[in-house]
């Protein structure tokens, strides 16, 4: 009467064996986690600009590695390989995500034939992720590539690639959408492996970082488009004083 | 004709059904269960309270056993039961808590140390010993002497059930869903199974068996108002009853609770009063204690009905536009226990009333709960009439619960009687081969047949609903808690006019597959037939017996009906039953008839009574000094058990070689 | 104080060649302290005989009578019309399971074949108890938290209310890992976490689930479904660690 012998290929079935579904499923769990923290810093770091381009210059030349330079000046390479790896983590995510999506037709139609009939709001919040799941893979594809050819980060530079470059088009899109996917990714994994169960204070939690991450990423970039309208071409990059 | 055949037929899949699937199959019979519906939500599910036996683990069940079980049980009944089969209940029960503990029944453990319990409405600090932590709980039901009912919080059948089921799924006793059986193959002698109907193709079948048992409990959907689940609606007594040989035993003996909430007539447990909630009228006054002084609230089902229903004849109950209420306050238990060990009690309140029990008081009143009768059997549950046809749990009139049955007993019933009744089942299966009398199955088909196809196809023009409305008004208002001869009569004359017109029903759905009309209209015949076997018995039995009450007769009258009711439909035209009476055995009776406890004793003694106790003193003076309670048992009145059923039962108390200390406080054992 | 109520309802016989699935509206006179049980027996028996729909205990106990309420699945003997305030009632069937006819669907069967699948009961160690003896102790509070856990009536609410379960005809569900973990938490049980891993550490059991919740908002007995799955989610990924 012991179940150790593997029960009918019913519920192991599929191409995948066990094991793989134990793991693609932490691999997602992780990676999402990795990204939605990398999130809230990387929110936080480019806000510094609101700080005056001082600190936003002191910042970037920090997280660049400028304590091991003589120069004071970081290393952009640091960038454009935290990029490789950021690409790296996101492709594992985006591939690890998929096998949530419904991929025949007629998932496609059983979800959208439930969300007609059911109404229950954390499943039609999945839906929304799912949605910004997959615009976020060009969308975040566009910003690594970004970085990764051209990593120059500073308080002209940047502001130059956001206004002279119009990457702000990017940006306004970018911004709402990675933060919800984000926000609401850590609210779900937290949830996932239980470490926490008190869902109505994570929920609470979940709304405010969104809307306080939102109103930061929004002034950021009008401070950036107020200093590229200001920049005279070609740009020099900040000196600081 | 699609025919299905195998040894042991199983029909109904609640407790009692499944438990007899499981011993048979547990022989190796081939073995079958049909359901009206899954068997998971069979009506056991709804029992909450718990189930009495004699385990004697918790400090106020100390010096409980099968002996103190036994007297409860009899005295509850009135002494209308069998006392052997009541024998064979308690000397099992113990048995089938602790092997439903190995199938995953979670029931309510002790905690060794204080525990602060409501006695009588005051608080007290009860001291479990240390020996009993992690044993079987159990809390104290009305007309029980010790606290003997064990329970998991109030969701005590819904656990049992799924536990029974799941065993049942675990050795793959296939149950038939959405079946329904409305007539027994049988040639006058010998049951050979059933004729069904596929509730969703609408197809007959043929099921072929050894032994058929009937497992289809109550009928308590006779009465408008019933705590019953809608399928208790006596299909199981009729297919009995219309077989013309087998007989219905105790139809009359129907049990009211006392509790069920107004209006919409939903149970809550005996447990509330057990864990010390109690009873209060209009002016918020505790009545229980001016009728019942010593027993309270906690006096056995039949006398608190009745004394509530005469308060509130004396203008005290809780005016609504349903009638009057009165009010159960278990506000005293405190808010901790509720939500733990009344939780489902909690639910109801909030969904059906709106109200938190914690805080407010909750409207109730007696309403019909229990049918005592049922498919008459002898001790191994087999018809005396008919041979392989048995019934068990509440469907059976095996009779321990006589005219009144103890809250516990039920739940406990169907474990205990399925425990030993599956295995005379089985015993029938292994000595007796298959008889299939193709001629006959296609006549019992037939037959059915044309009913359904008179009921299509025929010009009649009665509703089946409002026949089926009107019955259960009819005996709501006539064959209640306290009946008359007038009444009665009245009652009789208006179901068989109702019979008369049911024969006559037209549908408008013409539908032969899954057809909700056609299933009521099937139903509506047998379930009148069913009433005018309650509503005739209760009219011939002239005294009052447990729930059987009697305005015109009040006196208990044991030189006259001392005895059973039998009833059986020779005459499939004929539109009443045909009572015969069995008598009960006084010399006997290891207990013989006595005072029960409450009201005036207003007995007319049995003239037997008074020679079997003497007889009894002798018996006892012959064994000399403080003789073992089990010789003495055995010299009074020895009964039969299968034998792997026989040994006895131990106790903690058997295991201690020092009886645990008692608190101050703690009645001594 | 009464008043006119509405009630859209599903209406389809499988059976029946000639059906086509359709709403059908009714309209009755509300009482006081009316459920949906009343209403619908009322119905029944006087408008339309053919109406199918299951009721057995209809207290709240038996799970039988689950349907989709004004796009929420749950019991309808004990959903009052007054929680109405519009009067205007749809109800659907459980999405998810073998249609019957109209609000009736076979729940028994799908509950029947889960547990015969993952092997839904108890499975004792071999030290068998006799029954004669006294019973084995087990800690009162272990007693209790297996109840929490039974108190599961098979409704099929948290199945209909999955969308992953929509999409995915063979995920287990909440009620099939609900399940699980209630044998699990029990000392009784001879199955190890390695078994479990077997019937549910895969992509149609705890590692397919999105933990939309969909089960554990609806669930008409209040289960902990989150806490419980992210628990069994955490035990079946150690395994393979």
């Amino acid at each position: 009467m012991s179940a150790k012998t593997r029960v009918p290929t019913a519920i192991n079935g599929g191409p995948y064996g066990q094991a793989w579904s134990a793991k693609a499923d932490c691999l997602q769990s992780v990676t999402g986690l990795i990204l939605g923290i990398f999130l809230l810093f990387h929110m936080h770091f480019e806000a510094s600009i609101l700080l005056g381009k001082e600190t936003f210059f002191h910042m970037v030349q920090f997280l660049e590695g400028s304590m091991f330079s003589s120069t004071d000046h970081g290393f952009p390479i640091v960038t454009k390989i935290i990029s490789v790896i950021m690409l790296v983590i996101v492709a594992v995510h985006a591939a690890t995500a998929l096998r949530r999506f419904p991929t025949q037709l007629g998932q496609w139609r059983a979800m959208r034939g439930f969300m007609s009939s059911i109404k229950h709001k954390d499943t039609q919040l999945w839906f929304w992720q799912m949605i910004t799941g997959f615009l976020l893979f060009f969308l975040v594809s566009a910003h690594l590539a970004t970085m990764i050819l051209n990593p120059e980060i500073g308080p002209h530079l940047s502001a130059e690639r956001v206004y002279h470059d119009n990457a702000w088009l990017l940006y306004v899109v970018f911004l709402p959408i990675v933060l919800f996917h984000g926000i609401v990714g850590l609210y779900r994994v937290i949830l996932k492996w239980g470490v926490s169960s008190n869902r109505p204070l994570i929920r609470t939690i979940a709304h405010v970082l969104i809307v306080y991450l939102l109103c930061l990423g929004t002034l950021s970039l009008v401070t950036y488009i107020n200093i590229g309208m200001e920049l005279v071409l070609p740009v020099q990059p900040f000196i600081p004083n | 004709m699609k025919l299905i055949y195998t040894d042991s037929l199983v029909i109904g899949a609640g407790l009692a059904g499944l438990r007899v699937a499981i011993a048979t199959k547990e022989r190796g019979l081939d073995t079958l269960v049909l359901s009206l519906i899954p068997a998971k939500r069979s009506h056991s599910a709804a029992a909450q309270g718990g189930m009495q036996a004699s385990l004697g683990n918790t400090v106020k069940g100390m010096g409980d056993n099968e002996d103190v079980h036994f007297q409860d049980t009899v005295k509850g009944s009135d002494w209308g039961c069998d006392q052997d089969v009541a024998r064979m209940f308690t000397h099992c029960a113990p048995k089938a808590i602790r092997e439903l503990t190995n199938w995953g029944v979670p029931w309510s453990r002790i905690s060794a140390g204080p525990r602060e319990v409501i006695m009588n409405a005051q608080k007290v600090t009860l001291n479990e010993a240390e020996e009993a932590h992690g044993l079987i709980n159990a809390r104290d039901f009305g007309g029980t002497k010790k606290w003997r009912t064990c329970y998991t919080a109030d969701g005590t059948g819904h656990s049992l059930l799924y536990a029974v089921d799941n065993q049942a799924i675990s050795m793959g006793i296939p149950v038939h869903e959405r079946i329904e059986a409305l007539s027994l193959i049988h040639d006058g002698k010998r049951c050979h199974g059933v004729i069904a109907r596929c509730l969703i193709t609408g197809e007959l079948r043929a099921y072929v068996a050894k032994s058929t048992t009937i497992a289809t409990g109550g009928y308590g959907k006779i009465y408008e108002i019933s705590t019953n689940a809608t399928i208790c609606e006596g299909i199981g007594q009729a297919l009995a009853l219309d077989t013309g040989v087998a007989t219905l035993g105790n139809m009359e003996a129907v049990q009211f609770h006392p509790t069920a909430i107004v209006p919409a007539g939903i149970l809550t447990t005996e447990g509330c009063r057990g864990d010390g909630g109690i009873l209060r009228d209009k002016d918020g006054h505790r009545f229980m204690p001016d009728y019942e002084p010593e027993k309270k609230e906690l006096a056995s089902r039949d006398v608190v009905s009745r004394r509530m229903t005469e308060h509130m004849r004396k203008g005290k109950g809780v005016d609504s536009p349903y009638g009057p209420h009165l009010w159960l306050d278990i506000t005293l238990l405190g808010r901790e226990h509720i939500e733990t060990n009344l939780r489902e009690v909690k639910e109801i309140c909030e969904y059906f009333l709106g109200i938190d029990p914690c805080k407010d008081w909750i409207p109730v009143r007696p309403t019909q709960h229990y049918s005592m009768g049922g498919v008459r059997t002898n001790a191994t549950g087999e018809s005396p009439q008919l041979k392989g046809l048995f019934s068990v749990g509440e469907a059976a009139c095996w009779d321990m619960h006589g005219f009144n049955r103890l809250g516990g007993n039920s739940v406990a019933e169907t474990v205990v009687g399925g425990m030993i009744i599956g295995k005379y089942v089985a015993d029938f299966c292994e000595q007796n081969s298959l008889e299939i009398d193709t001629a006959l199955t296609q006549k019992c088909i037939d037959k059915l047949q044309a009913e359904i196809d008179h009921l299509i196809d025929g010009d009649g023009k009665e509703n089946p609903f409002e026949i089926k409305i009107e019955m259960q008004r009819i005996m709501m208002n006539y064959v209640g808690i306290f009946r008359n001869g007038p009444e009665l009569e009245k009652s009789i004359k208006e179901l068989k006019a109702l019979l008369v017109r049911s024969k006559n029903l037209g549908l408008k759905c013409k539908k032969r597959h899954s057809n909700p009309e056609l299933v009521e209209a099937l139903r509506v015949s047998r379930m009148l037939r069913v009433a005018l076997t309650v509503a005739c018995g209760a009219a011939a039995r002239t005294e009052s017996r447990g729930a059987h009450s009697r305005e015109d007769y009040p006196q208990r009258n044991d030189k006259d009906w001392l005895n059973r009711t039998l009833a059986t439909w020779p005459d499939a035209e004929s539109l009443e039953p045909v009572l015969r009476y069995e008598a009960l055995d006084v010399m006997k009776m290891e207990l013989p008839p006595g005072y029960r406890g409450y009201g005036n004793d207003n007995t007319i003694p049995h003239p037997d009574t008074e020679k079997r106790v003497q007889q009894i003193n002798e018996v006892i003076a012959s064994l000399g000094d403080n003789p073992d309670r089990h010789t003495l048992q055995h010299a009074l009145m020895p009964f039969e058990l299968p034998s792997h059923l026989q040994p006895r039962n131990e106790r903690l108390t058997d295991t201690l070689k020092t009886m645990p200390s008692q608190p101050v406080g703690n009645k001594p054992l | 104080m009464s008043r006119q109520i509405s009630f859209n309802i599903f209406r389809y016989d499988p059976q029946d060649g000639q059906d086509k699935p359709k709403m059908e509206r009714y309209q009755l006179t509300e009482t006081p302290g009316m459920t949906v049980f009343i209403a619908l027996n009322q119905l029944r028996e006087q408008q339309d005989p053919s109406l199918q729909f299951d009721f057995v205990c209809r207290a709240g106990i038996c799970g039988s009578c689950a349907m989709v309420i004004n796009g929420f699945p749950t019991l309808a003997c004990r959903t009052l019309t007054a929680n109405y305030p519009d009067g205007e009632i749809t109800l659907m069937p459980l999405p998810g399971f073998e249609l019957i006819g109209d609000l009736s669907v076979n729940t028994g069967k799908f509950m029947r074949e889960l547990a015969e699948r993952l092997k839904l009961w108890l499975h004792p160690k071999a030290d068998d108890h006799d029954m004669h003896r006294l019973e084995n102790p087990m800690a009162p509070e272990e007693a209790a938290r297996i109840y929490e856990l039974e108190r599961c009536v098979e409704c099929g609410v948290c199945v209909s209310a999955c969308a992953t379960k929509q999409m995915r005809e063979t995920f287990v569900g909440a009620v099939g890992m609900m399940k699980i973990a209630r044998f699990e938490m029990d000392s009784r049980d001879a199955r190890t976490a390695d078994d479990f891993y077997h019937v549910i550490g895969n992509q149609d059991g705890v590692f397919g689930c999105m933990t939309l919740l969909g089960c554990q908002d609806n669930c008409p007995k209040d289960l902990p479904h989150m806490q419980q799955i992210a628990y069994l989610r955490r035990k079946m990924a150690a395994t393979i660690l």
